[in-house]
């Protein structure tokens, strides 16, 4: 099949309508990526840890922009290097650095040292540093191998960040028998009290929640969490890798449920159970989800039909793709900035052939995707959200900014902000009809008019002139 | 949030004194010799960040130009998330994605791939290209890259295409500096490449903002559209970072206005530069004077009264033009406000903190309010920047406990300090002094780069005289929500 907007040649294995797009490959270059660097996935998934000084060991810029994670600011630790420490090494400054962090914030438990571009170029020898401090301090200084180019994308800070929770923090407690009704969620972040959703519908299974990863992840909780009976894999593509080592070393078997949307809520809650062997348990989790879809019927009436296109980090394009079809919306879109083949296949299955699948994609191809498809929502992470608006197309951020979406409640709650944000006025007011001769609607069908739009420099012999229309 | 205590009718205001216990519980005691930043190694919350943001500040501020950024792609994204965040517009900044092969082979392949692939499908009208510290430590060749880079693209589209897009190198090693240094090299880096004179005078004047926001600039030009000059604004994002929603609109999207490339080139033959920020800017107007002998007039920015009169003095004086009644009313009526609120404003303390432009030119306007420094902490590191902080006090005939000047130290010493002080009635500054706000009670006014946690102030000036009144306003008001309780707001 054909696919339906122009694209660099490198980049037309990269879509597909049918099959699944090539993927975890570098950006090409001069394009305006929406991915980011090692750096940014290994902060995405340590900031939360708590009781920890966070170190980052580069120039002052990647402290500042690493403070802010989900929106959220964290007190971070910085070398800040500087012309000279370039020139003759940071080594030393390194060391007191975490010496001194320590007596500036006493009583922390650990220390991680993020490692940045600058840090790898100038090629100081992180580990042993952290090695030879660990064993003056007694405590642990975990080196994160985060150079922002050392990987294709931030995945590979995700995975950076797990290896090093792995080595230095999970299961570091006495070992003992396994604790009786305890799980770990592996990759959940807490965004908007998601968490706290999740771990009541669990309660309500008589579970305990030992340690989240890293939404709840304290040093104390971490070396605990080999005890627990199973782990709950939430996000897969930072959960999954962590899930099969503790597999591996700790013999905790794992399951990768998801909390997003009706059914695969209820899934996930009656596996957990037939995990525990409790399924009598789980016999309301069936009334819970159906009160929750009446609760939620107003807004789908007013969302069925619509057009809604996804573009995530990565692994919750499939199990938001299901939540999105319980809306009653027809998803046009599915798109990741770093999925893998695993993340692909999972949207593939649940959306069937047809539905344009997009693999890194830029600003660019996003853009004329708006303006040939024009969908009713996209849902995405900020950077995307202000081209959306631009082009007159409702946007809802997601990982999320209002309320928790995960659960049963959650459910509603995305309901309830998506038929009001497809809904807003100020998308029927964007046109002054009383003021001036309205200009011909574009009604967009799938497979877009290209007519309507006018495309500037598509392939190398383009039109520069980009007047409008 | 808990009020404070109301002031008891016949104590002084510098009498009273409040108890100021954090709001943290694990708070604790520091060590005092690790408090000043310039006693330690590690830096805790900086109060600036690397110089490629102000550059691609900068190149956003270009008609249709689109910045290339030479490293990472950290360094681009966190970027645009941190421009999306303040100006909530798209921001269109492209990457040479660096992985680990550039790391090893240099970025030769990503910047001549990079402008290629930018090329056929942005069709910018300028690139900036914006070096990183990945790339100054590999020490890529950037100007004969950039060469290589054009020949390909002549091959590619055609010599005549490729000719018509001018490619400015701004080196911004992130390891030295801050973005406002960042800025200031760009000011350069675009005057040296493109201007031109051309042997007559066009009787404009350019203007170098700085990190000013759209709303400022706005009221720049409302101050000479009034003194009746015409102006070049280098940088100007009045309208590309803050832009209309107006659809349908073409592939790919530019947002309206910004400077032209014509009009950077005519830059040489303007009577003056003025850099309103002496930190971002002055090493284009110095470069304009040096190089084409075109007046540079540096000086603080214009806000406040002081700051303001001192613009259109420089303006008036180079142009010949008066100033207008139109500006005098203005004037007169930030005049009357500051009377009118005065005794709201005398003998309170603050705390200003930001980019050292900021913090100098709000100085100057607290005091003209009778307030009274704390502590002044700017971000980047400037040999001026005491300098022109006691000058400032001392033109004020600021007889006060001297204030702490933090020049180039992070805010973990600031904080520090503020938490010492028996008093702080007002902290003003930017988005990332709302945990000190919050640990201390104290409000504040936000002013400067970043402002990412409310919305409007990218839109809204505080230069010139209406900026003024809606800076003061907020100050004035900020205080009155703080200190008294509602029964006595309506006697004001």
């Amino acid at each position: 099949m054909k696919i339906p907007i122009d694209v660099i040649p490198e980049r037309a294995g990269h879509l597909g309508v049918v099959e699944i797009p090539a993927c975890d490959q570098r950006t090409l270059p001069g394009v305006v990526s929406q991915r980011a660097c090692v750096l940014y996935g290994a902060r995405w998934m340590l900031a939360p840890v708590r009781n920890v000084i966070h170190l980052i060991h580069g120039p002052v810029g990647c402290a500042y922009y690493s403070e802010t994670v989900r929106k959220k600011r964290y007190r971070v630790f910085s070398t800040a290097l500087d012309e000279k420490d370039i020139v003759f090494g940071a080594g030393q400054k390194l060391e007191t650095a975490i010496r001194e962090s320590l007596s500036l914030r006493p009583g922390s438990s650990a220390v991680l040292v993020y490692t940045t571009c600058a840090a790898g170029l100038i090629g100081e020898d992180v580990p042993a540093i952290c090695k030879r401090v660990s064993a003056a301090l007694g405590l642990p200084v975990v080196p994160v191998n985060c150079p922002g180019f050392c990987g294709v994308s931030q995945g590979d800070g995700h995975d950076a960040a797990a290896a090093a929770l792995l080595e230095h923090f999970i299961g570091r407690g006495p070992a003992g028998p396994p604790l009786e009704n305890s799980v770990n969620i592996l990759g959940e972040f807490d965004v908007q009290g998601d968490l706290k959703e999740i771990e009541q519908l669990l309660q309500r299974l008589g579970l305990n929640l030992i340690c989240a990863v890293s939404g709840r992840a304290t040093v104390e909780n971490m070396a605990r969490a080999h005890r627990a009976r199973l782990n709950i894999v939430h996000c897969g593509r930072t959960g999954r890798w962590l899930a099969r080592k503790m597999e591996e070393r700790f013999g905790i078997p794992w399951r990768k449920v998801s909390f997003f949307g009706l059914a695969e809520a209820a899934a996930a809650l009656q596996a957990i159970a037939a995990f525990f062997n409790r399924p009598r348990e789980a016999a309301w989790v069936e009334k819970e989800a159906e009160a929750a879809r009446q609760r939620a019927l107003p807004y789908l009436r007013r969302l069925a039909g619509r057009r809604v296109a996804l573009f995530f980090g990565a692994s919750r394009m499939g199990s938001m793709a299901r939540a999105f079809g319980e809306l009653g919306m027809e998803v046009v879109l599915c798109g990741s900035q770093f999925g893998c083949r695993e993340d692909y296949a999972e949207s593939r299955r649940c959306l069937g052939q047809g539905t344009l699948m997009i693999d890194d994609a830029h600003q660019r191809e996003l853009e004329e995707f708006l303006h040939r498809y024009r969908p009713d929502l996209l849902v995405g992470g900020t950077r995307e959200k202000f081209m959306a608006h631009k082009i007159g197309i409702p946007f809802l951020v997601f990982p999320q900014e209002t309320s928790p979406y995960a659960g049963f409640n959650g459910f509603v709650n995305l309901a309830r902000e998506v038929a009001a944000l497809v809904g807003a006025p100020v998308w029927r007011l964007m046109i002054p009809a009383n003021l001036v001769e309205p200009p011909a609607r574009r009604e967009g069908p799938a497979g877009g008019d290209s007519a309507a739009v006018k495309t500037v420099g598509d392939g190398k012999g383009g039109n520069e002139d980009g007047t409008n229309l | 949030m808990q009020l404070k205590e109301i002031p008891i009718t016949g104590i002084p205001y510098d009498q009273i004194k409040i108890e100021k216990v954090p709001a943290t519980p694990e708070y604790c005691e520091r060590p005092a010799d690790l408090i000043p930043s310039t006693n330690r190694a590690v830096v805790v919350n900086p109060n600036r960040t690397c110089m490629p943001l102000g550059a691609m500040w900068a190149v956003l501020g270009i008609r249709k130009a689109v910045p290339f950024v030479q490293g990472a792609q950290g360094c681009t994204t966190y970027v645009r998330y941190t421009f999306c965040r303040i100006f909530r517009e798209p921001a269109t900044i492209a990457t040479a994605s660096f992985h680990e092969d550039a790391a090893v082979f240099g970025g030769r392949r990503n910047l001549v791939e990079g402008i290629r692939n930018l090329v056929v499908r942005y069709w910018p009208e300028l690139i900036g290209v914006v070096t990183t510290c990945s790339s100054e430590i590999i020490g890529d060749d950037m100007v004969s890259f950039i060469k290589m880079a054009r020949a390909n693209l002549r091959k590619e589209i055609g010599p005549e295409k490729a000719d018509q897009i001018p490619i400015v190198l701004v080196n911004t090693p992130s390891f030295a500096g801050s973005h406002v240094d960042g800025y200031d090299r760009a000011s350069r880096a675009f005057v040296e490449t493109l201007a031109t004179a051309k042997g007559e005078p066009n009787g404009k004047v350019n203007i170098i903002p700085g990190l000013l926001y759209p709303g400022d600039i706005r009221e720049i030009k409302h101050l000479l559209r009034h003194m009746g000059i015409e102006a070049t604004v280098l940088f100007d994002i009045s309208d590309t970072l803050d832009a209309p929603l107006k659809p349908p609109t073409s592939v790919p999207y530019y947002p309206p206005g910004g400077t032209t490339v014509e009009e950077i080139k005519d830059m040489a033959n303007s009577l003056a530069t003025f850099a309103l920020q002496p930190h971002a800017g002055q090493a284009g107007a110095r470069y304009l004077e040096r190089k084409y002998g075109v007046r540079a007039v540096v000086g603080q920015p214009p806000v406040g009264v002081q700051g303001t009169d001192a613009f259109l003095k420089a303006l008036r004086d180079i142009t010949g033009k008066p100033v207008p009644d139109s500006l005098l009313q203005e004037r007169g009526r930030l005049i009357d406000s500051l009377a009118d609120t005065f005794h709201h404003t005398m003998m309170k303390k603050v705390a200003i903190m930001g980019d050292p432009d900021i913090v100098l030119g709000v100085t100057r306007f607290v005091l003209e309010m009778g307030m009274e420094p704390v502590a002044l902490a700017g971000g980047t590191a400037s040999k001026t920047f005491v300098h022109d902080v006691e000058a400032i006090l001392a033109e004020a005939g600021y007889e006060g406990e001297p204030p702490l000047i933090i020049n180039g130290g992070d805010l973990f010493e600031f904080e520090e300090y503020l938490k010492k002080q028996p008093r702080l009635d007002l902290i003003i500054g930017n988005s990332r002094a709302v945990d000190i706000s919050r640990e201390l009670q104290v409000p504040l006014v936000r002013v400067g780069f970043p402002i990412y946690d409310r919305f409007g102030y990218q839109k809204r000036a505080i230069v010139g005289y209406r900026g003024g009144e809606v800076l003061l306003a907020e100050i004035v008001n900020s205080i009155l929500g703080h200190q008294y309780p509602d029964d006595r707001t309506q006697q004001l």
